[in-house]
């Protein structure tokens, strides 16, 4: 049986057509430039630190904070001053080995020596005078648990004590804590609260365990504002004020 | 004629020779990752190494890293905590080596109003204000929630992605046909596909690097949150839970009862995100009472 003419027509066009469109497949190559590449967002290894929340150098520095109030002298020495470096914004540069380094605005031992205990004076009504230029040096806010002598020894202010009168040292701090803060100190204890990093196999190496004081300020625990890092781009709705990138161009 | 003929042809094919981007025939011809022999599976690893460091000029170290017996893994994310600093999502972008442009991240931070309504229809991911937390808002982050009984893995017509016995679900980037079926039947939007070969500076490619894990994927293929199995594996903290700031993150083996998600999970009243799809997932969300 001899195919019909009609079929051996329609056969040799879609041939043809098949093998034009291999052809152009071939011929026109991948359009570069189709997903159009956004800026790179400044990616800042400081961003994710293991440092804690606590008012790090870095992160005061790198968030654009006032850093004049930073002890720096409570490590390095008075008369030997560190070498400080500015960059092209006139910010100080940090050295690596700082990038996790919590530096204290509140060091009461840098002018204080354990040794050389500070004599408090008191008001009439028995609160403690704050002494000149200490104004605005120690921010209380602890909710109402606002009285020094709560936690701090009345003649010794580097002795610690709960209120059932058990005596810590500062190294104890978070028994004080959990003197009267006992669910956090219990979730505590089986790792739920707290900054967690290390090993989750415990026998396979160390794991990371954060004191209270190393996160929160015994003085005002509640955490400062945190700067957020970049939210999601380019292939998602921009933020209100940012504007769209141009259309991709199909040279 | 026929020189003419030929000089077409080989005019019509010189496009091809552009096309980099194409595998080499050991590529081609690599068999099932649950086929794969130790000695087979040598050989890819070393393969990967070396396309790697074709693409990135940097030698990695890339290993298969199998499921411990007797663990399974589960995530808890305390909502109480969380203040949305979204550490986590660039934590997780170094550590997986995502592309960075275009952008892919496995994380996405919700900013959910404190009304008690829990409407998803509220949820902003853009948010950008000068300091976080915001009063009156709280932040969920979402992720891949490994689960139990997961959509993703059923749709897949060519069996490249699975449930590990660990609980992790993972994806074979060499078996991954991109077909996206998984992307939509995902829903908690963990999946993430690459619409181009990924970019990463070469001084920010982590080498520690995993077969099933992050190592560099290919443009046209499927990825998604897999645990960090590179770390988790090896017995350390995922990224995301290490860069937490606040500790909202927990993570850790559920089959152990002294382990911290355990007590998380008898003594806090966890919630799933979609529990009426029952897909079961291993990530559980809490606030503190």
């Amino acid at each position: 049986m001899t195919p019909n003419r009609n079929t051996t027509i329609v056969l040799a066009l879609l041939a043809l057509v098949y093998a034009s469109l291999a052809f152009s497949f071939v011929l026109v190559p991948a359009r570069p430039g189709f997903i159009k590449r956004a800026p790179l967002v400044a990616q800042d290894t400081l961003d994710f630190a293991p440092g804690t929340i606590r008012v790090s150098a870095s992160q005061l520095i790198h968030g654009g904070g006032d850093a004049s109030g930073l002890d720096c002298y409570a490590c390095h020495h008075q008369e030997s001053p560190p070498v400080i470096t500015y960059d092209a914004d006139h910010q100080i540069v940090l050295p690596k080995e700082h990038t996790d380094l919590i530096i204290s605005m509140r060091n009461c031992a840098e002018c204080h020596p354990p040794d050389d205990p500070v004599k408090l004076d008191y008001d009439a009504a028995g609160v403690v005078v704050v002494p000149k230029g200490h104004e605005g040096l120690l921010r209380m806010a602890h909710g109402r648990n606002n009285a020094c002598f709560n936690c701090h020894d009345r003649e010794q202010l580097n002795q610690l004590h709960t209120p059932e009168g058990v005596k810590l040292t500062f190294e104890q701090a978070t028994l004080l804590c959990a003197s009267c803060h006992g669910t956090t100190y219990r979730d505590w204890q089986a790792g739920a609260h707290g900054r967690t990093g290390g090993h989750w196999l415990r026998f396979a190496g160390p794991f990371d365990r954060q004191e209270c004081t190393s996160c929160h300020d015994p003085h005002a625990p509640r955490f400062t504002g945190l700067i957020p890092l970049p939210g999601p781009h380019l292939l998602h709705p921009l933020p209100k004020g940012v504007a769209n990138p141009p259309p991709p161009t199909t040279d | 004629m026929l020189s003419a003929g030929v000089a077409a042809v080989a005019a019509g094919l010189a496009p091809l020779r552009k096309l980099g981007e194409v595998g080499s025939v050991d590529e081609f011809l690599q068999k099932y990752y649950k086929e794969l022999t130790p000695e087979e599976m040598k050989k890819v690893l070393a393969r990967i190494e070396d396309e790697v460091q074709r693409q990135y000029g940097v030698r990695p170290h890339v290993r298969d890293y199998k499921p411990m017996n007797g663990v399974e893994f589960v995530y808890t994310l305390n909502l109480t905590r969380c203040v949305g600093c979204r550490k986590c999502v660039y934590a997780c972008v170094a550590e997986n080596n995502q592309s960075r442009n275009p952008e892919i991240q496995y994380i996405r931070v919700l900013k959910l109003p404190n009304d008690g309504t829990f409407d998803m229809d509220k949820a902003d991911h853009n948010y950008q204000p000068k300091s976080v937390p915001e009063a009156g808002f709280f932040y969920m982050p979402v992720q891949c929630h490994q689960c139990k009984n997961p959509p993703c893995v059923k749709v897949c017509p060519v069996k490249a992605t699975w449930q590990e016995d660990d609980g992790i679900t993972v994806v074979d980037y060499n078996w991954c046909i991109g077909c996206r079926y998984c992307e939509a039947a995902c829903p908690y939007f963990a999946r993430r596909f690459n619409f181009t070969t990924p970019s990463i500076p070469q001084d920010q490619i982590n080498t520690n690097m995993s077969y099933l894990g992050n190592r560099p994927r290919y443009k046209g293929v499927m990825e998604k949150c897999h645990f960090c199995t590179q770390r988790t594996r090896a017995g350390l903290y995922p990224a995301c839970v290490e860069a937490c700031p606040t500790g909202s993150r927990q993570f850790g083996n559920i089959l152990d009862p002294k382990s911290s998600v355990s007590y998380i999970l008898k003594h806090k009243r966890v919630y799933v995100l979609k529990a009426e799809l029952g897909t079961l997932p291993r990530f559980f969300y809490y606030f503190d009472v």
